[in-house]
């Protein structure tokens, strides 16, 4: 059926959006079914699918929704009731999209190398084939990677996206109050783009509420974080991605989202009291410093644990350096976002400036969680990453802990396929005498 | 095709781009001149010039194996980083005083990381360059450019007043300008020098102390506005590319009958295409006016695509070119979605193109470039 605004769920640009939604919405069929409890992971799939419902409302009706990411002060965006879909999630969840090698092999088709990162080249492909709902407004990464540059910058020169409007925040290289207090400027012009583009206005008190349960949001995962240094660990990596889904994605300064942390917490708590793991009996912990996908979490973590009991007790995504935004000025908020945005969120806080936080997190993480192992796994797409593979391996030999540089594709398993990944991991661990 | 020069410059010039420490530099190092490093044509060489040091663009001329830096880089980063960090491992850019870089591209910001840690320059100094390229962002590179000038001032011991400013302003601007002059030479039919001489001439101005270079192809001008002009070619081809500096490949590509006649490349046009304004009260507001807004962009700035495209086609137009050929560095991700995005401009304006994606090393990638270029110019051939 066409709307008033002539849209259809028929529409192509949709047909991806629904599909990764249906395909969630089994999964979370499948969690209340086989969970003797509330399944932990639940709320944050549940939350997608509501999303993509949301989006797909807003969408069919014309009311503004925007295209962002969880690094661009996203507090902002739930204060204003914005909701916001970033079109990289596609090859985040592409395990459980059955064309999606064919996606992957179009889209290096399209921009003549594979060696181009596949979550840019997917993303540029999805929207160049018209995949992807064109939103209200675009607000542009620019940063960490020239990747991410460059896709924007492809999606503004596509014919239909051409007329959303854009806006970049630019992102200074250091992490210094003098880059700080540009970045805030940046999101103030940034709320001003936003508010003209999509006639909401943002209630500084409303911004404040959100800050104030966002900052909960940072205690709780502090505190689940505090329970991850337990031996043996109670949850494995998949729940630190997803809490970091829900508290800097879908549930950003919300109050359902701090529900789900503070259940989560318990069953950690409850789990480290009983010395219960993730893994039955725990020979490994692993600190796994890159993003996550959704084919790994399902694929290789899993057998990670019931072959080698290696459970993943940090990754970069769960790993959570935040501070808290001081809420008492207007000033104080988005310097503490720009802080957040620049400094605290995973992957931008590594990538984005010098290669330091790279080590300086390793030496974190080692020490408090407890590590036996840093895995590094090289994304074909983390160029900068992988320049910097030399002083991390320098960073562990230093300290007495192994590192594993694999060399693979996160999201296509043909790369470097689930038997190769096995295989090295095997010979890595038993060379090291780990497990 | 060669072009016919009684003058040294030419040889000179050539000299510079088949060596790092080329004869006129070591002269200047032995006479207890220092010379400075950087690695991307946004670094502002006024500054280096007006602290009384040479600007020496890092190149990887000579260099043949990453052995020392696959230590610390892997193979998905691009082989220019791989040679350049590999040779300041080997000690061959122990001649310099200092080095500064930019955050200009995923690569080359880590070889800072790693070179800092891993190679024993004096100085070195990381910019923090901006992506956009309002009012705001010249004030931010402004505060860079300060702090860029007080590290020198500090390591070195001296004072940069503004008129040092304004003089090495002046001398970068007249290299900026002779080379445009030799640029101009190449839109006549005949035009007198070959593209890979020209790349050599551009190597050179990042190579050599700057006053000597203005006058040495101050001289070859003047033999060249003579000349005869190359007549054997059958194209006129413009090359469009981040890093290229081995005039060896031009080389390839003349040898087939396509004559290079202009370029969009960061060792080339892109490097002096518009002047600073000498004439602005601060010096340093000027640079970054310049360097943010007046230079011709790289792709790593954001929303400058219109630019960029225009920019190229225009040069089409004044070079009368019948075809581009579109070079990337394997693993370069700015030039893959740029040329993706300039390939669809050109094929949209009917201009034949061919995308090659190469490594830095000519050696080992001569067959194939020979190859697809053969084809290229043949497919030229068959529209007409």
């Amino acid at each position: 059926m066409t709307t008033m605004t002539g849209r259809s769920m028929n529409d192509k640009c949709l047909r991806q959006l629904i599909e990764e939604r249906d395909m969630l919405g089994m999964m979370v069929e499948a969690f209340t079914k086989t969970s003797t409890g509330v399944d932990l992971h639940y709320v944050p799939t549940k939350a997608f699918v509501d999303h993509h419902n949301e989006l797909l409302r807003r969408y069919l009706s014309g009311e503004p929704f925007i295209t962002s990411y969880f690094c661009c002060a996203p507090e902002i965006y739930t204060a204003m009731d914005l909701p916001w879909n970033t079109f990289l999630t596609p090859a985040f969840t592409g395990a459980i999209k059955p064309t999606f090698h064919d996606d992957i092999d179009a889209s290096g088709k399209m921009f003549t190398g594979m060696d181009l990162c596949t979550i840019i080249r997917l993303a540029g492909y999805y929207v160049e084939e018209d995949m992807v709902p064109p939103p209200t407004a675009v607000i542009a990464m620019i940063h960490p990677c020239d990747g991410i540059n460059v896709v924007h910058q492809v999606m503004a020169k596509n014919e239909k996206w051409s007329k959303i409007p854009v806006f970049g925040a630019d992102p200074p290289y250091w992490e210094d109050e003098r880059s700080y207090n540009y970045y805030a400027d940046e999101l103030k012009k940034m709320v001003e783009f936003l508010q003209k583009h999509t006639k909401i206005s943002l209630d500084m008190k409303r911004l404040r509420e959100v800050i104030k349960e966002s900052n909960k949001q940072i205690t709780l995962w502090q505190d689940y974080n505090e329970l991850r240094r337990a031996v043996p660990c109670p949850h494995g990596g998949a729940m630190g991605l997803e809490f970091f889904g829900e508290a800097m994605t879908v549930h950003t300064g919300m109050p359902m989202g701090t529900a789900w942390m503070r259940d989560v917490v318990a069953d950690a708590e409850s789990l480290v009291r009983q010395k219960k793991g993730a893994v039955p009996k725990e020979r490994i912990r692993l600190f796994w410093f890159d993003i996550l996908s959704l084919g790994l979490t399902l694929e290789l973590f899993p057998w990670l644990e019931q072959e080698w009991g290696a459970v993943v007790a940090m990754e970069m995504f769960g790993y959570s350096p935040y501070t808290q935004i001081d809420t008492s000025t207007e000033d104080s908020m988005f310097r503490g976002m720009a802080v957040r945005a620049l400094h605290e969120v995973p992957m931008i806080r590594q990538a984005r400036g010098v290669a330091d936080l790279f080590l300086t997190d390793i030496e974190r993480v080692v020490k408090d969680w407890k590590i036996d192992c840093v895995v590094y796994p090289g994304y074909m797409g983390h160029k900068d990453g992988s320049g910097s593979a030399g002083l991390m391996r320098e960073k562990c030999r230093e300290m007495g802990v192994p590192f594993l540089y694999i060399g693979m594709d996160l999201f296509d398993n043909r790369y470097t396929t689930l038997d190769q990944l096995k295989d090295k991991f095997s010979k890595f661990f038993t060379s090291m005498g780990l497990g | 095709m060669k072009a016919k020069t009684k003058t040294k410059a030419l040889d000179t010039f050539r000299e510079a781009a088949e060596t790092i420490v080329n004869p006129e530099l070591q002269k200047w190092i032995d006479q207890g001149g220092k010379v400075m490093g950087y690695f991307c044509c946004y670094a502002p060489e006024e500054i280096i010039t007006a602290a009384g040091t040479v600007p020496f663009r890092v190149r990887a001329t000579g260099s043949t194996s990453t052995e020392l830096a696959d230590a610390y880089l892997t193979n998905i980063n691009c082989t220019f980083c791989r040679h350049a960090f590999n040779m300041g491992l080997e000690g061959k850019y122990n001649f310099l005083e200092g080095v500064v870089w930019l955050n200009n591209c995923d690569h080359i910001r880590r070889i800072y990381d790693n070179w800092r840690r891993k190679v024993g320059t004096p100085l070195v100094h990381m910019m923090s360059l901006p992506k956009l390229t309002a009012d705001k962002q010249v004030g931010w590179w402004r505060e860079e450019l300060a702090i860029f000038k007080g590290a020198l001032e500090k390591h070195l011991g001296i004072t940069i007043t503004d008129d040092k400013l304004r003089e090495a302003m002046k001398t970068h601007n007249k290299t900026r300008r002779l080379l445009k002059q030799l640029y101009e030479l190449r839109q006549k039919p005949n035009p007198p020098i070959t593209g890979a001489d020209t790349l050599a001439v551009v190597i050179a101005s990042t190579a050599m102390p700057r006053e000597q270079f203005n006058k040495m192809l101050a001289e070859l001008l003047d033999e060249l506005k003579g000349a005869e002009g190359i007549k054997d070619y059958k194209y006129r081809l413009m090359l469009v590319s981040s890093i290229l500096d081995d005039p060896k490949y031009v080389k390839i590509i003349e040898d087939l009958g396509g004559l290079v006649v202009a370029d969009s490349m960061c060792f080339g046009s892109r490097m002096f295409w518009e002047d600073v304004d000498e004439k602005a009260k601060d010096p340093l507001d000027a640079l970054a006016r310049y360097y943010i807004q007046v230079k011709p962009a790289c792709p790593r700035m954001f929303g400058g695509f219109p630019q960029r495209s225009k920019y190229i086609m225009d040069l089409v137009k004044e070079f009368k070119v019948d075809g581009i050929i579109g070079l990337r560095m394997v693993f370069c991700d700015l030039w893959a979605g740029e040329l993706y995005m300039q390939e669809k401009d050109w094929q949209k304006a009917n201009i034949p193109v061919l995308h090659i994606d190469r490594e830095y090393l000519v050696a080992g990638t001569i067959g194939q470039a020979r190859t697809r270029v053969q084809a290229f110019l043949e497919s030229i051939g068959g529209r007409r």
